[in-house]
């Protein structure tokens, strides 16, 4: 009787059944939860179902059917329904309790929310997390860290999968350690994982946590008996620095992180809106790029390479100008690089060849070169041998005359197949010219490893000739070329000056502003016919004997 | 069946902030907890420390280590920490949890105790090439 007088007192609604589901007792708080004067000595069902809808009335029933124990919640649409925890019927008994909310055992559809194997929160989480933000009246003060593992996949590779996956529980343990309890954590997907930091003190919260994480994330981890040392790269964004609308934080971290990894990995860093206007400005110039071959918005400008010894033209070189309709001219040292990153190099790369054979071909001296640059991305596969070998026999343009420049980046590989492929070009008769040399490694590996035709001197040793520096290197590039039998050009000649050293010096070709900028293809044959190398050399004759 | 045993040696820098005192009640702290964490996972070992650095040496099955490490790796108390050894063993060299203070000889007295009160066994450090390094490492860091 005690007993039943302190379950009278309860906040907790709770009924006790007999075996045939009649309420043997019903507290009051059980019977003002489902709203009815009096429940006792009634049958369960018809008590408790007369204003619920079919399918509830059914699972219901079902569950007091079953001896098992299990939960149903009554009214799903109100907002803050009645679940019955229905206890397994034990010796003709069973307990039930009644509560506001949704049954613990789903809590929210929290199983759903959950990555099963980190045990922490998964994408739906964040979701529900995200919308709970949006409805603070308040911007709340909240951070977003994603965090993405620098070499996942060479420990996916090299230790198998089983050892991947700890390699993320043993990660979601680091972050469980290193975050406050109302934090949130979420794997992405992978090996990318998001940490909401609320009510911090922000910016100095994320900028701590992160900086903490990236540390902690490079030290060693155990794993099936394996040292590992990986690292992680943090991308973090903020409310209010930077970010202003909920739906754009993950993006903006997302960015952020994409930064930390251009920058070389193993640190953090945090979004800010410049970072954003790069990333459109990229976006847009790289579906501008893609388009660009077909809307026929590249142009190739030839300039003159002349020989010191007379000054007449030996030849042109071709330059890929991209002439976009909106932002005017684009210069290949912007636009070069993210062609090979996207691939279209070798689209641009081909037309560039093919162009420049037609072209040249139908230049009056047949004597002419026309020198092409070609990106080391090309040499990749053995497409370039095709391309180069059907522009000449398209043109009819006598290899010969076909000189490719390549930097030393395409041997840096020092793949045997490049190498393979340059000497395919060299035994059609095309030859191969060493592009900036110089600037890059100089190694003298790189010369010895294919007969070059011609070394291009870069122009930053031309325009800095009086430095006696730059002299003494011009000079030691000169002596190797004739030694290997190499003819030489200087690139980059602007002044009478540079133009007298350079031939002063022994170097047997120029190219540069001096002589002629680069002029369209259609002025090419009236250039050639007009042009006198007796003002040139008469200068460089005075300028020697001054 | 016994469980495989293993040993992992590291070395770390430590991050203590404040005077010998403060460092003291510290290391203290660190030892307490080693003392109990440990014992309850099959862990023994030994921790070395200075001002400026710390030793350990940890002993136990291999779920226990890596349990054991993953709570040291997050431990803002000390950075830099580096790995020397990590492998199988057929006996243990530390019975007991011990620590020790290895460093400059002015602090030797007031670290003295904690070797003491921990039954620190220098002993079981020798013989090792790999005991003879940590102990090199220490006295470095000490000079520095």
């Amino acid at each position: 009787m005690t007993k039943t007088l302190r379950w009278e007192n309860l906040d907790t609604g709770l009924a006790l059944l007999d075996e045939r589901n009649v309420v043997v007792y019903a507290n009051p708080a059980f019977a003002t939860l489902l709203a009815l004067e009096t429940v006792s000595g009634r049958p369960a069902i018809t008590s408790w179902a007369c204003d619920l809808g079919p399918d509830t009335r059914q699972t219901l029933e079902r569950r007091l059917c079953s001896n098992e124990a299990g939960a149903v919640t009554l009214n799903e649409q109100a907002p803050n329904p009645v679940t019955l925890y229905i206890g397994a019927s034990r010796d003709g008994q069973r307990l039930v309790v009644g509560a506001r909310g949704w049954p613990v055992a789903d809590d929210c559809g929290l199983a759903a929310q959950l990555d099963p194997l980190t045990g922490i929160g998964n994408r739906l989480m964040y979701e529900r997390h995200l919308a709970t933000l949006c409805e603070h009246a308040v911007r709340p003060a909240v951070a977003a860290l994603m965090i993405d593992l620098d070499r996942f996949k060479q420990v996916n590779d090299t230790l198998g999968h089983a050892a991947g996956d700890e390699l993320l529980r043993l990660t979601a343990d680091r972050l469980r350690k290193l975050t406050r309890e109302d934090d949130v954590l979420i794997r992405l997907g992978g090996d990318e994982f998001l940490v909401l930091q609320t009510d911090a003190r922000q910016p100095d919260a994320a900028h701590g946590l992160a900086q903490r994480l990236t540390e902690v994330m490079s030290r060693l981890f155990l794993i099936e008996g394996n040292s590992v040392e990986i690292s992680a790269s943090v991308g973090v964004a903020m409310l209010g620095h930077g970010t202003a609308a909920l739906d754009d934080l993950l993006k903006h971290a997302a960015l952020a992180l994409y930064q930390a990894k251009g920058l070389g990995r193993a640190r953090y860093c945090v979004f800010d809106p410049d970072l954003e206007a790069r990333a459109l400005a990229r976006h847009q110039i790289e579906f501008d790029l893609r388009r660009a071959l077909g809307l026929r918005e590249f142009v190739l400008v030839y300039q003159p390479q002349n020989s010191t010894r007379d000054g007449r033209i030996s030849g042109f070189e071709a330059l890929l100008r991209w002439m976009q309709p909106v932002r005017g001219p684009i210069s290949p040292a912007e636009f070069i690089p993210l062609a090979e990153e996207i691939g279209e190099i070798h689209a641009i790369g081909a037309w560039v060849i093919r162009s420049a054979c037609f072209e040249a071909a139908g230049w009056a001296d047949p004597t002419l070169t026309v020198a092409v640059n070609v990106s080391p991305v090309q040499f990749e596969n053995d497409n370039i041998i095709q391309i180069v070998s059907a522009a000449l026999k398209d043109s009819g343009l006598a290899a010969s005359r076909l000189e490719i420049e390549v930097t030393e980046g395409v041997l840096l590989t020092e793949s045997p197949e490049v190498l393979e492929r340059l000497w395919s070009l060299n035994r059609m008769g095309v030859s191969i010219a060493m592009d900036d040399f110089g600037t890059g490694y100089a190694s003298l590996s790189y010369l010895n490893s294919f007969p070059f035709s011609k070394i291009k001197i870069d122009k930053s040793f031309v325009q800095s000739e009086h430095s006696s520096r730059s002299q003494a290197l011009i000079s030691a590039i000169l002596a190797i070329g004739t030694s290997l039998g190499v003819t030489t050009i200087a690139e980059g000649v602007e002044t009478p000056d540079q133009f007298a050293a350079i031939r002063a010096i022994g170097c047997h070709s120029v190219q540069g502003y001096y002589i002629s900028r680069p002029m369209p293809a259609e002025d090419v044959a009236d250039y050639i016919s007009r042009f006198d190398p007796e003002p040139f050399l008469r200068h460089a004759e005075q300028e020697q004997i001054a | 069946m016994t469980e495989s045993l293993y040993r992992l040696v590291y070395f770390s820098r430590n991050a203590l902030a404040g005077d010998a005192e403060a460092v003291r009640a510290e290391i203290e702290s660190i030892l307490e907890c080693s003392r109990r964490n440990n014992a309850a996972a099959n862990v023994t070992g030994a921790l070395m420390f200075n001002g400026g650095c710390f030793a350990q040496v940890l002993e136990g099955p291999y779920g226990a280590i890596q349990v054991t490490l993953e709570r040291i790796q997050c431990d803002a108390r000390h950075s830099g920490l580096k790995v020397l050894a990590f492998d199988r063993r057929s006996a243990r060299g530390f019975a007991h949890w011990s620590m020790a203070y290895v460093g400059a000889a002015a602090n030797v007295d007031r670290f003295a105790h904690i070797a003491k009160t921990s039954a620190f066994d220098p002993s079981a450090l020798d013989g090792e090439a790999i005991y003879d390094t940590l102990k090199a490492n220490l006295a470095d860091s000490a000079l520095a």
